[in-house]
């Protein structure tokens, strides 16, 4: 008999694979069904966000952020407007801190509750999109009854907030949060007693700590490999240091601590807002002096926030004219993308398909 | 270590081979006076156990637009954090117009590789000892220069007059 002769080959998995969350590609190198090799292509998306900024003024920039990574739009203006407001010492009225406590918090329970069902539907299962779309509704319905925008928000101005709440914006977001709270064992009866949903999930891609830290992975990702590092704690922003609030960490690394690791947080996020919501204090949503035409005293600063996605963060370069001379955006997606090739190897492609999706990886954030 | 401290320390301990910025008003900022030392610069901090600045965050180039003098036109600003820590630090480099060039960190901070892909392909700075510098965020057949740069304008761009 002939001896078989086996040899690699070639496959695009992208640009447009449905499981890859934005347009990304990956180059793959497979021995049969075995993954050996892992090139990311990236750059479907690139809309030169951080060149369209230096011809724009800093009020400008605002909505733009918000294109930035759609799926948390909240932080994103945050990000920014928070970095302008370090370079120029602007002290921004309590009650706009706490709108914006809430609404970042808000927007990071409805982007985990996106990452809930996606995730599922990635490996195969369909009923839990239509459960973490469900309940994401009851959030974006507030955002939209407070600003108009149910995706792309323009919320958060430099300064403040845009505008102020509803007067019953208080019971309906408590009664969103109670909803919530209480379809989290739905969620985690739905997968976690499935055998198949453990298989597909349960020590497949461990991502060590080291090689985490070493290639800068941020937010869930990291935490689920066991090192407990929040900047919502280490570094603190907004009001997060006067709430009462834990910082969920899981020790194994594996998609299935990725994945109950958000929702630990969603847990965490509730009790934030719920307390910011007590706390409520009335008052100003903007600060004086802040107008349209703001110009940022020269200067530089690296402003951070810890977003569901892990850090992101904005360099912004000011000569004190009107608009900025450079924004360098990070986004947390950008790290968890480069370190892909170096953990995910020699598994099967269908465990790849599961690695990418806990990853939660949001392309328009990659390529800016 | 509050932000004060480590300023101070840092300071001291790297005299003479990094600068402190005044325009860093919230985490310390220091320039690396010679571009040659930024990896050894990098080292000694990643390696320093009173600092342990073991995680980049961000690098981004910087094209600051002044071409006289020649010497200071490009900038790159690299922000470095400590997990263990919860120490943050900025560093900055200043690049000559003519022929930039910057050493890869690779070596310190595995995570400097994709950042400084775009070092190369939107500014047009080398990256010493990187192994993978080419066509990355931009189309392939992309042949219009490095379009971060100040002087780059985009063919159908129209620059408004200023007020």
């Amino acid at each position: 008999m002939a001896e078989l002769r086996t040899e690699e080959f070639v496959v695009n998995m992208g640009p447009h694979h449905p499981s890859t969350h934005g347009v990304c590609r990956l180059m793959l190198t497979m021995d049969g069904e075995i993954v050996t090799k892992i090139e990311p292509v990236i750059g479907y998306l690139h809309r030169s966000i951080e060149k369209i900024c230096e011809n724009r003024t800093y009020a400008q920039c605002v909505p733009l952020m918000d294109r930035v990574e759609y799926v948390t739009a909240m932080s994103c203006g945050y990000m920014f407007a928070g970095a302008v407001e370090k370079l120029g010492g602007i002290e921004v009225p309590l009650r706009a801190q706490y709108l914006r406590t809430i609404m970042l918090e808000l927007n990071r329970i409805a982007s985990h509750l996106l990452f809930y069902g996606v995730t599922a539907m990635d490996i195969g299962a369909y009923t839990p999109f239509l459960y973490g779309l469900r309940e994401r509704e009851l959030i974006i319905d507030l955002f939209e009854e407070t600003c108009g925008q149910r995706l792309t928000y323009n919320y958060i101005r430099i300064g403040g907030v845009s505008q102020d709440i509803r007067p019953d914006f208080v019971p309906k977001c408590r009664e969103a949060l109670n909803v919530i709270s209480a379809k989290m064992s739905d969620y985690t009866g739905l997968l976690n007693e499935n055998p198949i949903w453990i298989h597909r999930t349960k020590g497949v891609g461990v991502l060590p700590a080291d090689l985490a830290k070493a290639y800068g992975v941020s937010g869930p990702n990291l935490r689920a490999s066991g090192v407990n590092y929040d900047i919502r704690r280490n570094d603190p922003y907004l009001l997060y240091d006067k709430f009462d609030w834990n910082v969920a960490v899981r020790p194994n690394g594996d998609c299935f601590d990725r994945y109950m690791l958000r929702l630990d947080e969603i847990m965490q996020s509730i009790r934030i807002v719920t307390q910011a919501l007590d706390g409520l204090p009335d008052g100003e949503i903007m600060a004086k002096g802040v107008t349209v035409n703001y110009k940022a005293p020269a200067g530089e600063v690296y402003h951070r926030v810890e977003n569901s996605r892990g850090e992101l963060g904005v360099y912004i370069q000011s000569d004190g004219g009107k608009k900025p001379v450079r924004v360098k955006i990070r986004g947390g997606s950008y790290n968890s993308l480069m370190v892909l090739p170096h953990f995910a190897t020699n598994r099967m492609i269908a465990d790849l398909v599961a690695i990418f999706a806990t990853l939660d990886v949001i392309m328009p954030e990659v390529d800016r | 270590m509050t932000r004060e401290e480590l300023a101070a320390y840092a300071t001291e301990k790297f005299a003479g081979r990094l600068t402190p910025l005044a325009t860093g008003k919230y985490d310390p900022l220091f320039l690396v006076n010679d571009a040659g030392d930024l990896l050894a610069v990098a080292r000694a901090l990643k390696e320093d156990p009173k600092l342990q600045l073991e995680y980049l965050c961000n690098a981004g180039a910087i094209d600051t637009g002044k071409i006289d003098p020649p010497d200071k036109r490009f900038e790159i600003h690299y922000s470095v954090a400590s997990l263990q820590l919860s120490l943050r630090l900025d560093l900055k480099v200043v690049l000559p117009a003519g022929k930039p060039e910057v050493e890869s960190l690779q070596p310190v901070w595995p995570a400097a590789d994709w950042f400084e892909r775009e070092f190369w392909e939107l500014f047009g700075i080398h990256v010493r000892n990187h192994n993978h510098l080419g066509q990355f965020l931009l189309p392939d057949d992309w042949n219009q220069g490095f379009p971060m740069r100040k002087d780059w304008d985009a063919p159908d761009f129209v620059r408004m007059p200023e007020k």
